[in-house]
């Protein structure tokens, strides 16, 4: 029964996904309640979770391959946050596209769960496991359009998404394989113990898991299926991966390379693959970025050069010695204010896109007449894109920076500060477009209360962490601080 | 270790010489000219079922309901696979166990229902 106390959280998303199945399938002409039911689900897990912080009696399960930590607390909140809101966005899509409702909120929260595991796990098996619980529904949801590109985009997403699954799969069998162990500590302490005699093939197998989690986390050179797939799966669906699936691997990532592979000379190879990663992964997406016309592309090389950002937190860890967790922390807070940032982005987007029917950036032009709120909206989750004070964003970039400065990543600090300029220009290029452009049609756009609740509520949170970022900031440094035992 | 990993690198060289060899001796045997003029006939070109004698052609169309029912039957299939060893251990498990198997037949009940509602139980649209 312990189990299914500490993994509550999920228990109840799953659950509101199997509610809405039978309701869809016994009760159809109540179909609009569908997401009122997907939002109860999160907040009770969300409730879940705060009953767990307010017992203050963290805790792992299942032979304790699942663990109820800071860590995973961190990211149930923000996995319970990030589908709240892609629900909200997705109301009006759904409701137009007509058919499949049901399937598509229990497909959202499956993949929550399966997010919501991922960032639990401490178990190889667990973790891989809950990737493809994630993931599956991801594939199936960026082919539900009924045009050839999202079709496109689901079978590229399944095809790319198994091939890294059984990279990833072979990485943890070589894991397996030299420490005999698929719980992540006892791999630590194996690792530790016998020290680096077994260090090529720990090599390759960290090899191959940055490559299986790369392609998640959409890293070059494991990044070709972002822009083909934000273009033609639903923008809802787009959402969900650029912030959810991006902030899962990314969790996932830390949490094995911490606790498994946290030796210090694997840590040393580590770091540094990814700062190269991290200045390749950055300019690569900044340079595409300029010269996309279809703003959903554009977002995707956005949220690659982003997922650069990230890394820089990745590899300023080991060499920052005493502090260690100062770069996890940093990855944390930057995946929390991207997921409000990014999250705004799509939804304006979402809202103006339905309406113009169009996703090329021309025809955003003059919006600023047609809906002054999409258009504010838009505009300030971009500057927080960009890391331009009073935002989230800028605070992001401020400390993921500060920690590669400490980690004598200067050269590293200098790419990512120049790569922000870079991304300035198109952001910057999006937000001109909006104020100051011209349309022929100036008929304005009504915004639906969801899309704008949601929208509201990131617009929000970017405005509300820009000003106060601490409380944002300590939870991101409790949670990273259970590294910190190394 | 490293002659753990031999072993393995004979049985690449072997799974490199069959397929090579294969290739390499039907190329050679091209030009030995032991073949008799006439090499067709009906039933040599026929397609090769198991000894059985074909029937139709085999580019038949499915319908496509067989792959709901498919679909079904893998899903029962695994639940009759979880469900041995709980009978195996039925009267061990006490009240906890058999609420838990109870649940979990519970929720595949629940996927018939939602299979029924939905018609993927009829052949018919």
């Amino acid at each position: 029964m312990n189990g299914i106390d500490v993994a509550g959280p999920q228990i109840a998303v799953l659950g509101a996904a199997g509610v809405i199945l039978l309701v869809d399938a016994l009760v159809p002409q109540q179909r609009r309640l569908l997401p009122f039911i997907a939002l109860i689900g999160l907040a009770v897990s969300a409730l879940w979770t705060i009953s767990w912080v307010a017992r203050d009696d963290y805790q792992t399960a299942f032979g304790g391959t699942l663990s109820l930590d800071h860590f995973s607390v961190f990211f149930y909140f923000l996995f319970a946050g990030i589908t709240a809101m892609v629900v909200l966005a997705s109301i009006d899509w759904v409701n137009r596209e007509g058919r499949g409702q049901g399937e598509y909120y229990a497909l959202v929260l499956t993949a929550c769960s399966g997010l919501m595991f991922l960032s639990a796990g401490r178990d190889l098996i667990t973790i891989f496991i809950a990737l493809e619980l994630s993931s599956i529904p991801q594939y199936v949801l960026a082919g539900w359009g009924k045009d050839v590109r999202s079709s496109e985009a689901g079978l590229k997403y399944l095809l790319l998404g198994a091939i890294a699954s059984s990279l990833l799969l072979y990485g943890m069998a070589l894991l397996y394989g030299v420490t005999g162990t698929t719980m992540l500590a006892e791999i630590g302490e194996t690792i530790a113990w016998s020290g680096d005699a077994n260090r090529s093939v720990l090599v390759v197998a960290m090899t191959l898991l940055i490559a299986g989690f790369g392609f998640k986390m959409a890293v070059v050179p494991f990044q070709m299926w972002v822009p083909d797939v934000y273009q033609g799966a639903p923008t809802p669906v787009a959402a969900y991966l650029s912030v959810g699936s991006k902030a899962a691997a990314f969790a996932v990532v830390t949490r094995i390379f911490f606790e498994a592979l946290g030796a210090r000379f694997l840590s040393d190879d580590w770091s540094n693959v990814f700062a190269v990663l991290a200045a390749v992964t950055m300019t690569v997406g900044n340079v595409m970025a300029i010269v996309q016309t279809d703003i959903k592309r554009m977002l995707g090389y956005s949220s690659i050069a982003q997922a650069g950002n990230f890394l820089v937190g990745l590899a300023a860890i080991s060499v920052a010695g005493g502090e260690f967790t100062l770069g996890a922390s940093g990855v944390l807070f930057f995946l929390a204010a991207y997921a409000f940032t990014n999250l705004g982005v799509f939804v304006a987007v979402i809202a103006i896109s339905q309406k113009i029917g169009s996703d090329q950036i021309r025809d955003y032009a003059g919006m600023w007449k047609r809906s002054p709120f999409l258009s504010l909206g838009l505009a300030f989750c971009l500057v927080s894109l960009t890391g331009i004070p009073p935002t989230a964003g800028f605070w992001a970039k401020l400390y993921i920076f500060n920690a590669g400065i400490r980690a004598d990543l200067t050269w590293l600090v200098v790419v990512g500060v120049l790569n922000s300029l870079v991304s300035a220009y198109y952001y910057w290029g999006v937000i001109r477009q909006l104020f100051t452009g011209a349309s022929e049609d100036s008929t304005a756009i009504r915004t639906s209360p969801s899309i704008g609740l949601s929208l509201g509520v990131a617009a929000a949170g970017v405005f509300v962490f820009g000003i106060l970022p601490m409380p944002l900031i300590s939870a991101a440094r409790d949670a990273a601080a259970i590294f910190a035992q190394h | 270790m490293l002659y753990e990993y031999g072993q393995i690198g004979i049985l690449l060289v072997i799974a490199l010489v069959f397929p090579v060899g294969a290739l390499v001796t039907s190329w050679a045997l091209g030009f030995v000219r032991i073949r008799p003029k006439n090499v067709s006939n009906p039933v040599k070109d026929d397609i090769y079922e198991c000894g059985l004698r074909t029937e139709g052609p085999s580019l038949v169309q499915f319908n496509f309901r067989f792959y709901y029912i498919a679909l079904l039957f893998v899903l029962f299939d695994v639940e009759l696979v979880f469900l041995f060893p709980w009978a195996l251990v039925f009267d061990k498990v006490g009240w906890a166990g058999y609420f838990e198997g109870l649940s979990f037949i519970g929720i595949l009940g629940l996927g018939i229902l939602y299979a029924w509602r939905k018609r993927a139980l009829e052949w018919r649209l």
